[in-house]
């Protein structure tokens, strides 16, 4: 059980300032913020490093996106943030056409996804940006579980030179990678080895899906657990091996079951190796004011809901 | 093909552009006429007279910059590309065609010399911003230039760019309206009316320019202020005619996107315009 984390950090603290670790030695890298500088954690630690190339638009996100176009068309590699619903459906089309259809090198950051925006409640509580951002064409779209995570796809971003979309935990985080640790969007992370069931999870719900695997452990079932950081580009193969020997997968993400990395999954085994699936997340529900604890249990998707769906018909 | 300034070539390059645009739309069989017809002169006077690039190197770091946010305008901007050498004239009556580089709305990965994709209307203003913000963090001196449309004003996102371009004076933008009075469901009046269309740019921090779209002198004039203007972005308010030179259409909603049924339409449409005896720069069969 991972009662206590070995170390902590928030993510955006990693992201602000390994942001100006890449803009310490590429004058390209710019900031772009929608008044939500604070909460993103580029004001102070980008603004006062960088100041020429922090930019903020005011409340304004689609002008942010359109914006962000504009510099990367000119070579710069623009990174904006705003809070997930803002950074992702509010502005849907300026991303579409303005980045992924003019391929404008744009590094959008969502943050406080899913039931992690807690006290703001339903307008702020975005259970479809992962959906949406993968339906789109020449996008990527990924969701770190820690802060050391977090940095090292910062860093991979920063090198691709195409769109992406990022979301980013507000809470602190329990450490689960280290310094070393290469962000790699291509291949799955394989967490723990096991026959009873493949637990595929991303983002926020890797944590909880690592304490269900480690308590199942001490009850002697072995879970096949994998984290998705990288839910477009997809790695099918480690799905299909996997699956090919347990037969049974469970999917746990902190956003709606429709679309994201369970309709992921499902798209995968459905077409290469029919597999029988338990999404867990948010069953085509909006969000609300509540303690993430609250909405965790009832969504059926905290740790016992994990053991429960990785146990079921043993 | 005029390279300075003589009235009579200029007017006979306009009737040009018109007769070929014209041929284009209805070769296509569809096409929105009405709002490349009434940047004739804009486009021309930006693209002889007042823009620096280099045709054979689309991508010059030091060429000036035009977004043309409303997209569908494509067909005028790329007559102009075709003539100024972006690529070869004999491409036009591929617009719309399977595999074209010319699609009907102007795309940066498609065409030689399309500094940035547009068609979603109201988002072209803010990746000028863009442009403009980073020829500011770069200390370069060239121009970014960005034509709406009137019913394009209709946008939110017009005005948040509008806000941002006033907070952050960007001086080296300069944007032009183009004032044809029409949208797709009528006058922009009667839909949604922009006045004071003037007063408000002023409202939100830009110098604002008033010019007649059609008359030679005062585009190159007034533009040629523009780029020199300092401290503040500059709106040019252009008053233009919605498919000027074709007078079955011309100043009517029914221009925007005009449908080409078969040869009487054709002929309809090609007569009517007011400039005639042009060859066309491609091979018709």
């Amino acid at each position: 059980m991972i009662a206590t984390p070995l170390h902590e950090m928030e993510m955006r603290k990693a992201y602000a300032e390994t942001l100006v670790e890449l803009a310490d030695s590429d004058p390209n890298i710019v900031v772009i913020e929608a008044d939500l500088g604070k909460a993103s954690g580029t004001i102070p630690t980008f603004s006062e490093a960088h100041p020429e190339r922090f930019i903020d638009t005011g409340v304004a996100e689609a002008n942010m996106i359109g914006i962000g176009a504009g510099l990367a068309v000119e070579g710069f590699v623009p990174f904006c943030a705003s809070f997930t619903p803002f950074a992702s459906r509010r502005v849907y089309d300026a991303i579409t056409i303005s980045v992924a259809y003019a391929d404008a090198n744009v590094k959008i950051v969502g943050t406080a996804p899913g039931i992690t925006t807690g006290a703001n409640g339903g307008t702020h509580m975005c259970f479809q940006d992962l959906a949406i951002m993968r339906a789109m064409p020449n996008m990527t779209v990924f969701s770190p579980c820690d802060a050391w995570e977090l940095a090292s796809c910062v860093r991979w971003m920063a090198e691709y030179e195409h769109p992406c979309y990022m979301q980013m935990i507000r809470p602190l985080q329990p450490q689960v990678f280290g310094e070393d640790y290469a962000f790699d969007p291509h291949t799955a992370v394989r967490m723990s080895e096991g026959d009873a069931a493949t637990l595929v999870s991303t983002g926020w719900m890797t944590q909880f899906a690592r304490q269900a695997v480690s308590e199942l452990a001490a009850e002697g079932v072995a879970v096949d657990h994998f984290h998705y950081a990288s839910v477009k580009p997809f790695d099918e193969e480690s799905l299909l091996e996997s699956a090919s020997r347990t037969g049974l997968v469970v999917t746990v993400e902190n956003q709606s079951v429709i679309g994201g990395l369970g309709g992921a999954v499902c798209e995968v085994l459905s077409e290469r190796l029919p597999t029988r699936v338990k999404r867990l997340g948010v069953h085509d529900r909006f969000g609300e004011v509540a303690t993430e604890e609250y909405l965790l249990n009832k969504h059926g998707m905290n740790v016992e809901h994990i053991k429960a769906a990785c146990t079921e018909g043993a | 093909m005029p390279e300075e300034f003589d009235r009579e070539a200029f007017d006979d390059l306009a009737g040009e552009f018109r007769y070929v645009i014209t041929d284009m739309i209805c070769r296509a069989g569809s096409g929105h006429l009405g709002g490349a017809l009434s940047l004739v002169e804009t486009i021309i006077t930006l693209y002889w007279r007042i823009m620096r690039f280099d045709s054979a190197n689309p991508h010059w770091e030091g060429r000036d910059r035009l977004v043309m946010s409303k997209g569908h305008a494509g067909p005028v901007l790329y007559v102009a590309l075709a003539y100024r050498g972006f690529f070869p004239k004999q491409e036009l009556k591929t617009i719309n065609a399977d595999g074209t580089r010319l699609p009907s709305h102007a795309d940066r990965l498609q065409t030689p010399g399309i500094d940035m994709t547009a068609g979603s209307l109201g988002q072209g203003l803010s990746a000028a911003c863009g442009f403009a913000m980073g020829g500011r963090i770069r200390k370069q001196s060239h121009d970014v230039y960005c034509v709406i449309g009137d019913g394009e004003s209709d946008e939110g996102m017009i005005w948040e760019a509008a806000m941002f371009a006033g907070h952050n004076k960007l001086d080296n933008l300069v944007a032009i309206t183009d004032y044809n009075r029409l949208q797709i469901d009528g006058f922009t009046d009667e839909i949604m009316t922009l006045e004071p269309l003037a007063d408000k740019w002023r409202a939100f921090n830009w110098e604002v320019m008033e010019m007649d779209g059609h008359d030679w002198d005062d585009l190159h004039t007034t533009i040629d202020a523009a780029r020199a203007f300092r401290g503040k972005p500059v709106m040019i308010i252009a008053h233009t005619t919605k498919a000027r030179g074709c007078s079955v259409v011309q100043d009517l909603p029914e221009s925007h996107n005009i449908k080409v049924g078969g040869p009487e339409d054709f002929e309809k449409f090609m007569c009517a315009l007011e400039c005639q005896g042009y060859e066309l720069p491609y091979e018709v069969q």
